[in-house]
């Protein structure tokens, strides 16, 4: 009997308690972003700057091979904390972390709040913070490619190439640096695009507020400390603050005569605020209107 | 009992949503009627375990409403009266997922979801793009997807909107073969009266926050009152009002046919009686027929 002939039978299976029930929302966010082409180009770009430091953590341990090849002075390409610190925050690094995220995660809540995708969701026996979960280890996925892979891969290329543990004697540190630093801007970054996109069910307003934000928050920064000459706008900058918790983590100067531990405390309640914000936006109860 | 509820109250602040209701809902297919504001979103949130009654206790497929709502939630089909997809998604792989997300193991969330998507009429067209389906088969869709995990309950809200004539009678159909056959209770909230009476055997009808009434369809029409249709000739003034003075409901048609809804307690000799001290004759007797519609009318006080 064909198929379409056999009409509805019932299911004899066992339903699974699942230990983690944000995962099928993590891998479908993930299989979604990877279904774009655009979105493939532009992340295997975004992972430029990995293979770009990566290579430079080889030409490190190999100085007298390339010397034909080096014009000025080699100290850029000495592996030490700054060189980590410079990966984590140089300017193309954070620009390509935001374009991931406007193609990977402008979506996330937004298409579920134009599709009505929420009824469904809660309709089931699914907890608001595994939903959160699962959108937020989707961003995790992306930004953890970007920061925490390379950055440990270049402590382990560093040790293989240097054929000793004396880096790692040296800065024995650097690998909970990180990892700390790793998370904490993955964290910002996941919050960030979540609560962007809990704000409107337009994707398209979405992605541009994503890239605005970012972008005129730094912007206000240079024209206050033009006109003021006062560091503590910095405050106001999203990627000034990154820097400042970046130079903290990596121990090197940071960039503003402003005491880190503010510009923690900014990306740190910007998290709670989004949280909150997210809280009161997601509502199970809106899943009958 | 499928659903069991005793003395449920719910206020959203001083707005008394819901109170004092008690519903007892077996097998079948049972329709949820009520006009705006008469409680039946707030209903299915309480029995869906999203709100917490004020008053009241509750159970649903033998699980409280108040401790266990996940449980509720695993065995109930919900069925969203808004269109809801997944864009970028295909209707296996959206159908698929929804199981999963309801605890079925990866492997046979999908092999189930070909077998629903075929049987809710989408085999074909179950590897396009959501965004390109049309509105009756994302109606379907959404039938889809609340049965992937084959409930034992299914919350169906208003599962005939936006669909035209074809589309409607199929997705009754499919309501009609789920209820009927495969041992699954339907609770249908609808405000199209027809799709209830076709699909339903019991109607709860909710205003105000209360149950107005409840019971098997049919035997609600004969209790609540019986209906005639009468043509006359003469001044009909006197004779409508000593009709309306002993509780009768009127309506008149174009056709200067009259229906009138005669309270359960009044023998239909008062007709009769009416007419002839009023001096009017009555050229045309039948009893008639009432629909759900009469019903609901009468129940919630509307014409």
């Amino acid at each position: 009997m064909p198929i379409s002939e056999q009409g509805y039978s019932h299911w004899q299976g066992t339903f699974v308690e699942r230990r983690w029930p944000w995962w099928p929302i993590t891998r479908l966010g993930i299989r979604l972003a990877f279904k774009r082409k655009f979105f493939k180009f532009i992340f295997s770009v975004a992972l430029g700057p990995a293979m770009l430091f990566s290579a430079g953590v080889y030409v490190s341990e190999r100085l007298e091979d390339f010397q034909s090849m080096l014009r000025g002075p080699s100290r850029f390409l000495e592996v030490n904390p700054a060189y980590f610190k410079s990966y984590f925050t140089n300017e193309p690094m954070l620009f390509m972390m935001v374009i991931v995220l406007v193609l990977a995660g402008a979506g996330l809540i937004c298409d579920d709040l134009k599709y009505n995708s929420l009824q469904l969701y809660f309709s089931r026996p699914l907890r608001k913070r595994d939903y959160f979960f699962g959108k937020m280890f989707t961003l995790f996925f992306f930004l953890f490619l970007m920061t925490l892979i390379p950055g440990l891969l270049f402590v382990l290329l560093k040790i293989i190439f240097a054929g000793s543990f004396k880096f790692l004697a040296e800065y024995p540190w650097l690998p909970l640096s990180v990892i700390a630093f790793s998370i904490l801007i993955t964290l910002f970054f996941a919050f960030y695009t979540l609560l962007i996109s809990s704000l409107s069910k337009n994707r398209r307003y979405v992605s541009i507020l994503l890239f605005l934000v970012y972008v005129f928050s730094d912007m206000f920064f240079g024209i206050f400390y033009g006109i003021f000459h006062n560091p503590y706008f910095s405050l106001l900058s999203i990627r000034g603050n990154i820097l400042q918790v970046g130079a903290f983590f990596f121990r090197v100067k940071a960039p503003f005569s402003v005491p880190w531990i503010y510009s923690f405390l900014v990306l740190a309640a910007f998290c709670v605020v989004s949280g909150l914000v997210l809280k009161k936006k997601i509502r199970g109860v809106e899943v009958i209107k | 009992m499928n659903i069991e509820l005793r003395d449920i109250r719910f206020n959203y602040g001083k707005i008394t949503a819901l109170d004092g209701v008690d519903l007892a809902l077996g097998e079948g297919a049972c329709g949820l009627l009520g006009p705006n504001g008469a409680g039946k979103s707030t209903l299915l949130r309480i029995l869906l375990g999203f709100l917490r009654p004020a008053r009241g206790e509750g159970r649903v497929l033998g699980y409280d409403i108040q401790k266990e709502q996940f449980s509720i939630r695993r065995f109930v089909g919900y069925m969203p009266e808004d269109e809801c997809l997944i864009p970028g998604m295909d209707a296996v792989t959206f159908t698929s997922y929804f199981g999963e997300m309801s605890g079925m193991p990866r492997q046979e969330a999908m092999k189930r979801a070909h077998d629903v998507l075929f049987y809710v009429g989408l085999g074909e067209a179950r590897y396009r793009l959501l965004e390109t389906y049309s509105a009756g088969m994302k109606q379907r869709l959404k039938l889809a997807q609340a049965l992937v995990h084959d409930p034992k309950l299914l919350f169906l809200d208003e599962p005939t909107s936006n669909l035209d004539p074809q589309g409607r009678n199929e997705i009754l159909d499919l309501i009609k073969d789920i209820s009927s056959k495969k041992d699954i209770q339907v609770l249908i909230s609808s405000h199209i009266l027809t799709d209830i009476e076709y699909t339903c055997s019991f109607v709860v009808i909710l205003n105000k926050g209360r149950v107005a009434a409840q019971g098997d369809i049919n035997a609600l029409k004969e209790i609540q009152f019986s209906l005639y249709e009468v043509k006359t000739k003469g001044e009909n003034e006197g004779f409508l009002k000593t009709l309306k003075d002993k509780g009768c409901r009127l309506e008149e048609t174009e056709d200067r046919m009259m229906k009138i809804y005669l309270p359960a307690n009044l023998p239909r000799h008062e007709i009769f009686r009416a007419a002839a001290e009023e001096n009017v004759q009555i050229r045309y007797f039948v009893k008639s027929r009432t629909s759900l519609e009469d019903l609901f009318a009468k129940t919630v006080g509307v014409d």
